[in-house]
């Protein structure tokens, strides 16, 4: 097969060479503009000559042109039709003169139905939807940037079937992505991203719930204002042409062209200003301040005074007494702040521009943008910038070759990323430890006392979250660059060949400094500290590609593609890091005190792909497709390093088969099913066995050590396998269409970090092992309930269920650690969900379940398993009404099910800042008390002693099953409510449309977990789930929108 | 052809791209990784490895300040002291050390012994077996019967990835072997062997230095099994002493570790007081200094906040709010550890440089004085005065204490001059036990073979109400090695803090041994 494989691409290579072109003499052309029955352009929509076999698609403006070679002008009239993805499809018969021009516009009217028109497919291959035989969903431009969000996988929430998003808290965090659940156990879960062609990077720069910046993903880059649509394809079905990058699915991201408008320049401007604010911040106590055993007195915040080292809120009661504090050395009233935390939040705010023109003639297009993005972050001293600029343009060289290119420069740069976890999080000092007497104004403008020290509530533990904020700034600036170009060559009507080469290059460096004193990065020695990395990315992929489209007789049509594509990336980081440097403020790596600690890692990788796929359809109702993939991988071992990727799909449209099927109940019946072997790579360098050097030297001695994972000279790519079938049906006259679908996949050769008996001298090592399975359902309804001249009422329904399993791991290992963190481990464990919450439970009498308690307090048990971190079903319910002008849209995200350990509420109760830490001192510090209901562990007896709240809550510590809660969570993610002026009304501002409209994201949002948001990303990774610490919440916004076209 | 050249170009670029896309035989040398060899030299190995050793077993983590120190009771805990009530030296807190000794030190070591001896070199194999035993050592006696003989194999052919745990008996007695083969093979080096050299941070590469550690550290270890087995134990004393180059006989034959202090390698005890202010002495330890009049007592410790004229230890084990009393009132370890600035104010200022002991003259003159008392490896009774008053002198210098009339005096002190018999024994073991200050699992070990000072007790707030005879074992050996660790578990007896190691099993054997309550396990 793979040899078979070789000689067509050989034979497609050998055609390229020799082919012949033909003339374009006396060629007809029919020109046009397609709008929709709003009186809007419809960018993308198909317009073609079935019997010809010839077709285009409108640009930005709407606009398309199809040239007729003279040869094949047909006497008499003919039929064009007109589709699109949304709309019912038109056809008009059009008479062609040879050397003539025809014009001819088109109104489509808004269907509810998304069952067929045009869709983009694998390779960006173009296909009629009712032909496919697998699932993939589209989101365009509009309904992507509905409400604004600079990060463009926030924009998808709610809104593919099967997709589980989760929400970046702030503007530049990440945002976690996955396709019908996850494959990998130790690899990335996270689906392929294509821009026109092209791969570009997700690199994860993620957080971690126990320290770290979350410096978003590389993917968050793009400026959702260029994209015109994204396409899904739902795992490994529809994406088996991408062989090892296939296993998670593909999102395959248009932007927008320009196109032939006569000369005509089109332009659009679109602003947009929001407000942020957090959307869930904890509920604290004011009844009691700092300190332990209901005493506090300050003398240096250290431990000199009376509990003054403590940092815990289980001090004297907020009464007003004279206590000695740090505003007040000697003596001022006890009372509580009950806004500190929350006056640390201001009201953020996120300004956003864009501006376009586009315009071309009929032989060359373009489109030049630019987009700007400027945040300032609802904590002080946060900002977000992004400025991106994008050219496209297409030359039709000659009638048979046409060219076009494409490049996207993007600089984003933030100032104080958000930080996650213990230490790093800004939120964390304030959510879990902040005294609840401590003002937050004295600590906003004094940062030095007159002294020269530090100015702050606590010595021991804890930095001026405002000093953190101003004077311990963190910077990072991307660089990127994406561009493409590519060139086609039309060999005969019915054969192209295009080759396409295109990179995804950037730098981005971080700064991150901290001024002496800094409790947590700079050593006390020295007057201060610096972490710098730098990272280069580079992915370039040349590819050539041989397109046949042919009818072969009446009932036959053919669709033959075949190519060769070349992967090659670089990976290049540095980083410079010391805890301690000489003069203050100034951060050099010349002015480290401490011989800076100083890394390099390269990474370099191949991979040589052969592809193809052969596509038949019969009668427009029956399509049969086969797809093959070969690929050589650099980081498998020599002569075992290539791998096949085989799929097959098939659909079937009942109604067309059988017409008489239809009726005005089912206008549109459809069955699909696939079945595809996919894989996914391994990472560079984990064949061989290394020892890692130091850049530290000792007294001026080499260091190195033996790496403690052991390598694996017979690694093996992952292998997934995924079976899908789906049933489309249009309903009462196209008013509903509900597509729907189930897969099973399951996912073997795992490459798994195995965890060793440490006894072995390793920690790790590389194998192939395991088995992840997937199951799920996804559905999809699109209705239109109302549809009247005046107003239309269109609801979509998005549902899906994924149960995961892993089934298998290594014979004797029962399961891997995939992140842990105060005692509570996420894990794959054979017989449970990829994602299982494991921990320490309270120690039960296991007859009766009841708590069983020693001195008054419960005990810690045995792990077990305490949840997991899938949701049981996802679900989203978008509706949208036009009445005339204006239009109303909201969109419903449901997630159902899943667990979270919520490591804000342990802290929050171990130190008693939260209101739940009330119960037992409502009388007074130790009064009434806890009697914890269960059974004395000595005596067999009810236990009746009494213990202080304080030891009760922080008896709790660690007990992990105390703090799992159900991640269920319901949100309005977006609400918008548009005017669409008249033409006279934009003629008032020079404009032929405008369109202003109120948007909000994240208004409202009702949850089960007490305190936090059930909703954190701080990695993009698997580490980013199932374990939140003072996170920032997601944020509220909500704001104005204008869009102009001049 | 219309546009030959416009298809030439097209053509060429699916030839290009096509004829990298097919040559799939070289692309492997795209994975040739250019950021780590696969091989290094056995000098930073061995460099990097004794750092790591050092710092794990005389640095700041479960083997010595957060841990043995108190169950040795030279310190306390005065904030968060929950190590102090032994509730963070259960195994979810001890495991990460145990893993690490493995991966880090012991592994490195076994790579520099398999380079050094495959090319002949026993200037290179013969130090790094000599930190490999000295560093299995602590293992073995912190946690009993430990996987040894099949341990560290994971990435040899034929190697296990589930070693067995030997029995402790079976580790000293490799040890004794291990260290005769490495005296008599450093004392027949040939001249071409090149040696560690510079490589060597302990003796810069001397050869009859690693013979004489090599010597001394047996004897410690011979020492440990005496009251289980003194027919051995007698044997292998008299081995160590008689090996060439024979045993430390001076402060300058001291295996110390000397910090850098330049901010990447830094005294581990300095490290972490630069931002903790968690210790404080403990009163078991500076009860008995007070009681003799010790004039180390200004270099272990620094006089009290409260009374800068006093010093003053604190008991250990005590609640949060109880220690928290002791703030002020008790005594800070000396200001010899402490690197100046810290993050709660300025304290000693040279810690960051300060070497750390890795083995001193004056344990091996304590071990020889119970020897000679006990009769063992060819002593007699009558040499023990000298080796005892050797041992205080030499631990009086070692820490900077060298007024000849300031040690004559407290050598003169009734309590302190030299008795004789088992009162004898019990003043040696005080002691080596007073000179192991900052080497706290080796004076929890001594504490735990001789039962001296019996003052040793488990604090009011203990979880436990008896001190620790050893640690438990590591959570990820219970998951990835669990027959091979029940079965040690089976041998040695129940995973917990009571069993007791091979050489703890027959604690009346000590002549020292006061009573079972003094000396309790579980």
């Amino acid at each position: 097969m793979r040899s078979l494989l070789r000689t067509l691409l050989t034979a497609t290579a050998g055609l390229a060479l020799c082919a012949a072109s033909a003339s374009a003499q006396g060629a007809a052309r029919i020109t046009g503009r397609v709008t929709s029955d709003n009186g809007a352009p419809l960018p993308l929509a198909s317009v073609s000559i079935p019997s010809l076999g010839i077709g285009a698609y409108t640009d930005d403006g709407g606009l398309y042109s199809i040239q007729v070679p003279g040869a094949r002008v047909p006497s008499g009239s003919v039929a064009v039709t007109v589709r699109r993805v949304g709309y019912s499809p038109k056809t008009v018969q059009v008479t062609l003169a040879a050397g003539g021009s025809v014009e001819q516009d088109f109104v489509l009217t808004t269907l509810p139905n998304v069952l067929s028109g045009v869709v983009v497919t694998a390779l960006g291959v173009q296909m009629e939807k009712s032909q496919l035989g697998t699932a993939q969903q589209q989101v365009s431009s509009g309904v992507l940037n509905s409400t604004h969000d600079a990060n463009v996988v926030n924009e998808l929430a709610g809104k593919v079937a099967g997709v589980t998003i989760t929400g970046s808290g702030t503007q530049g965090g990440s945002s976690n992505i996955t396709i019908r659940g996850s494959n990998s156990i130790g690899g990335n879960n996270t689906p392929l991203f294509i821009v026109d062609g092209v791969p570009v990077s997700t690199a994860d720069r993620g957080g971690s719930v126990n320290g770290a910046y979350d410096f978003g993903s590389a993917i968050n880059d793009l400026n959702p204002d260029d994209i015109a649509s994204v396409t899904v394809l739902k795992g490994p079905n529809a994406a088996a042409l991408y062989g090892s990058r296939a296993a998670n699915g593909v999102i395959l991201i248009t932007t927008k062209t320009g196109s032939a408008s006569g000369g005509k320049v089109n332009t659009s401007y679109t602003s947009s200003y929001s407000f942020d604010t957090p959307s869930i911040t904890p509920t604290f106590q004011n009844l009691y301040g700092q300190g332990a055993g209901g005493q506090f007195s300050f003398v240096d915040g250290q431990g000199g005074g009376i509990q003054d080292g403590n940092d815990q809120s289980f001090g004297p009661r907020l009464d007003g007494r004279i206590i000695d504090q740090f505003t007040c050395p000697t003596g001022c009233p006890w009372v509580a702040h009950p806004n500190n935390v929350s006056s640390f939040f201001q009201t953020g705010g996120t300004f956003d521009n864009n501006l376009s023109f586009s315009g071309g003639t009929d032989r060359a297009s373009a489109r030049v943008s630019v987009g700007t993005d400027d945040s300032k972050g609802y904590i002080p001293n946060n900002s977000f910038q992004k400025f991106s600029a994008a050219l496209s343009g297409q030359l039709q060289v000659s009638s048979r070759l046409s060219t076009s290119a494409s490049l996207n420069y993007i600089n984003n740069q933030a100032l104080n990323r958000p930080g996650t976890g213990y230490n790093v999080g800004i939120l964390e000092g304030l959510y879990v430890w902040f005294g609840r007497q401590v003002d937050m104004n004295a600590l906003r403008h004094e940062f030095y006392q007159p002294n020269g020290s530090l100015y702050n509530w606590n010595y021991n533990y804890h930095n001026n979250p405002f000093w953190i904020q101003y004077d311990n700034p963190e910077h990072d600036v991307r660089n990127r660059m994406i561009g493409n170009v590519s060139a086609t060559y039309k060999l005969t009507d019915w054969l192209d060949v295009t080759a396409r080469t295109g990179s995804d290059i950037y730098n981005y460096n971080q700064s991150q400094e901290w001024a002496g004193g800094n409790l947590n990065f700079a050593d006390p020695a020295y007057s201060g500290a610096f972490a710098f990395q730098q990272t280069g990315w580079n992915e370039n992929n040349s590819e050539v590609l041989a397109t046949l489209r042919k009818t072969m007789n009446s009932h036959l049509a053919v669709n033959v593609i075949a190519g060769a594509n070349r992967r090659f990336s670089q990976y290049n980081y540095t980083s410079q890091s010391t805890a301690g440097i000489s003069v203050p403020w100034i951060y050099n790596v010349s002015n480290a005190a401490i011989t800076p600690t100083l890394n390099q890692n390269i990474q370099n990788l191949q991979v040589n792909s052969a592809y193809g796929s052969a596509s038949f359809t019969w009668d427009d109702w029956w399509t049969v497709e086969g797809t093959a993939r070969n690929d050589w991988s650099s980081t498998l071992p020599r002569g075992h390093n290539s791998y096949f990727y085989p799929s097959v799909n098939t659909s079937l449209v009942l109604t067309n088969m059988i017409p008489s099927l239809k009726s005005s109940f089912l206008s549109y019946f459809k069955l699909r099913g696939s079945v595809a072997q996919v894989g996914a790579d391994a990472s560079p360098y984990q064949l061989a066995t290394t020892y890692s050097g130091s850049s530290a030297k000792f007294s001026g001695l080499p260091l190195y050590s033996i790496s403690s994972t052991i390598s694996n000279p017979t690694l093996k790519p992952e292998i997934t396998q995924s079976g899908e079938a789906g049933v489309e049906l249009g309903l009462f006259d196209d008013r509903a269409s509900l597509d729907m679908s189930y897969y099973r996949k399951a996912t073997r050769n795992q490459i798994i970090n195995l965890t060793l008996a440490p006894t072995t001298g390793f920690a790790n090592k590389s194998i192939n092992a395991g088995k992840i399975v997937n199951a799920g359902f996804e559905a999809q309804l699109n209705v239109t309930p109302i549809q009247t001249n005046n107003f239309q009422w269109n609801a979509t329904f998005n549902y899906s269920t994924n149960a995961n399993k892993v089934v298998s791991l290594y014979p004797g290992l029962t399961t891997i650690v995939l992140n842990s963190s105060w005692y509570q481990n996420v894990e794959a464990r054979v017989g449970q969900p990829y994602g299982t919450l494991f921990g320490y439970t309270f120690l039960r009498d296991s007859a009766t379940h009841k708590l069983i308690t020693l001195n008054g307090l419960p005990q810690i048990g045995p792990r077990k398993v305490l949840g997991n971190v899938n949701p049981l079903w996802i679900g989203s319910w978008n509706n949208e009404f036009k009445y005339k002008r204006w239009t109303l849209s909201g969109l419903l995200d449901y997630h159902v099910g899943g667990s979270i350990f919520s490591v804000t509420n342990m802290f929050g109760q171990y130190t008693g800042v939260l209101a739940s830490t009330i119960k037992g001192r409502e009388v007074d510090w130790n009064k009434p008390g806890v009697v914890v209901q269960g059974i004395d562990g000595n005596t067999g007896q009810p236990n009746t002693v009494n213990r202080t709240a304080e030891d009760y809550y922080q008896s709790l510590f660690a007990i992990n099953e105390a703090f799992i809660y159900s991640a269920t969570y319901l949100k309005l993610r977006e609400l918008r409510l548009g005017y669409d002026l008249t033409p006279n009304q934009a003629h008032r501002f020079w404009a032929q449309s405008v369109n202003i409209a109120f948007v909000g994201r994240n208004l409202l949002a009702s949850k089960k977990i007490p305190n936090v948001d059930p909703e954190f990303a701080y990695a993009s990774s698997t580490a980013g789930l199932g374990m939140e610490f003072a996170n920032l919440p997601n944020t509220l916004s909500w704001g104005f929108n204008v869009r102009i076209v001049p | 052809m219309k546009h030959p050249s416009k298809t030439l170009v097209v053509a060429g670029f699916a030839l290009l791209v096509g004829a990298t896309a097919c040559n799939n035989e070289n692309i492997t040398n795209v994975n040739r990784n250019p950021n780590a060899p696969t091989s290094a030299p056995a000098g930073a190995v061995f460099t990097q490895a004794a750092a790591n050793a050092v710092g794990r077993y005389l640095g700041t983590g479960v083997l010595d300040l957060r841990g043995t120190e108190w169950t040795s009771q030279q310190l306390s805990e005065v904030q968060y002291p929950d190590e102090d009530r032994y509730a963070r030296l259960q195994a979810s807190s001890t495991t990460g050390t145990f893993n690490a000794a493995y991966t880090a030190e012991l592994e490195n070591l076994k790579k520099v012994v398999a380079q050094g001896q495959s090319a002949g070199q026993p200037g290179v194999w013969g130090p790094a077996a000599v930190m490999q035993t000295w560093a299995f050592g602590y293992m073995t006696d912190v946690w009993g019967d430990i996987p040894f003989t099949a341990a560290l194999t994971g990435d040899s052919v034929g190697g296990s990835l589930t070693p067995a745990y030997d029995a402790q008996k079976d580790i000293y007695t490799s040890f004794f072997k291990t260290l005769s083969a490495v005296s008599s093979a450093l004392a027949s080096d040939p001249s071409t062997d090149p040696g560690l050299g510079s490589a060597d941070p302990i003796y810069g590469g001397s050869i009859s230095s690693w013979e004489k550690f090599a010597n001394s550290l047996h004897l410690r270890d011979a020492m440990r099994i005496v009251n289980v087995d003194p027919a051995t134990a007698s044997a292998e004393i008299k081995a160590a002493l008689s090996a060439p180059g024979g045993v430390f006989a001076s402060n300058a034959d001291n295996a110390t570790f000397a910090w850098p202090g330049d901010g990447v390698f830094n005294n581990p005890w300095a490290n972490n007081f630069s931002t903790r202010d968690d210790h404080r002495m403990s009163q078991t330890l500076m009860n008995i200094m007070l009681g003799l009049n010790d004039p180390r007592i200004p270099i272990y410790a620094q006089p009290t906040v409260a009374d800068p004229t006093k010093y003053a230890g604190m008991p250990n084990g005590l609640d949060a709010s109880t220690a928290g009393t002791y703030f002020n009132t008790a005594s800070r370890p000396g200001a010899i550890f402490y690197p100046g600035a810290t993050a709660y104010g300025f304290y000693g200022g040279a810690g960051k440089t300060y070497p750390s002991n890795i083995m001193t003259y004056a344990e091996v003159a304590f071990t020889q004085a119970e020897a000679a008392e006990r009769g063992l490896g060819g002593l007699t009774a009558s040499q023990a005065p000298g080796f005892y008053n050797a041992g205080i002198t030499a631990s009086m210098n070692q820490w900077g204490v060298t007024d000849p009339v300031a040690i004559a005096t407290y050598l003169a002190q009734p309590a302190v001059a030299y008795q004789g018999g088992a009162a004898g024994l019990t003043q040696i073991a005080t002691q080596k036990w007073l000179a192991l200050y900052s080497d706290g699992t080796n004076a929890w070990a001594e504490w735990r073979r001789t039962c001296v000072p019996s003052t040793v007790k488990a604090g009011p707030a203990a979880i436990i109400n008896y001190v620790p005879r050893r640690f438990e074992y590591s959570t990820t050996e219970l998951s990835t090695n669990a027959a091979n660790v029940n079965a040690a578990i089976a041998r040695q007896g129940p995973d917990n803090f009571g069993s007791r190691m091979y050489w703890d099993t027959k604690p009346t054997a000590a002549p020292t041994y006061v009573n079972a309550t003094a000396c309790a396990g579980s």
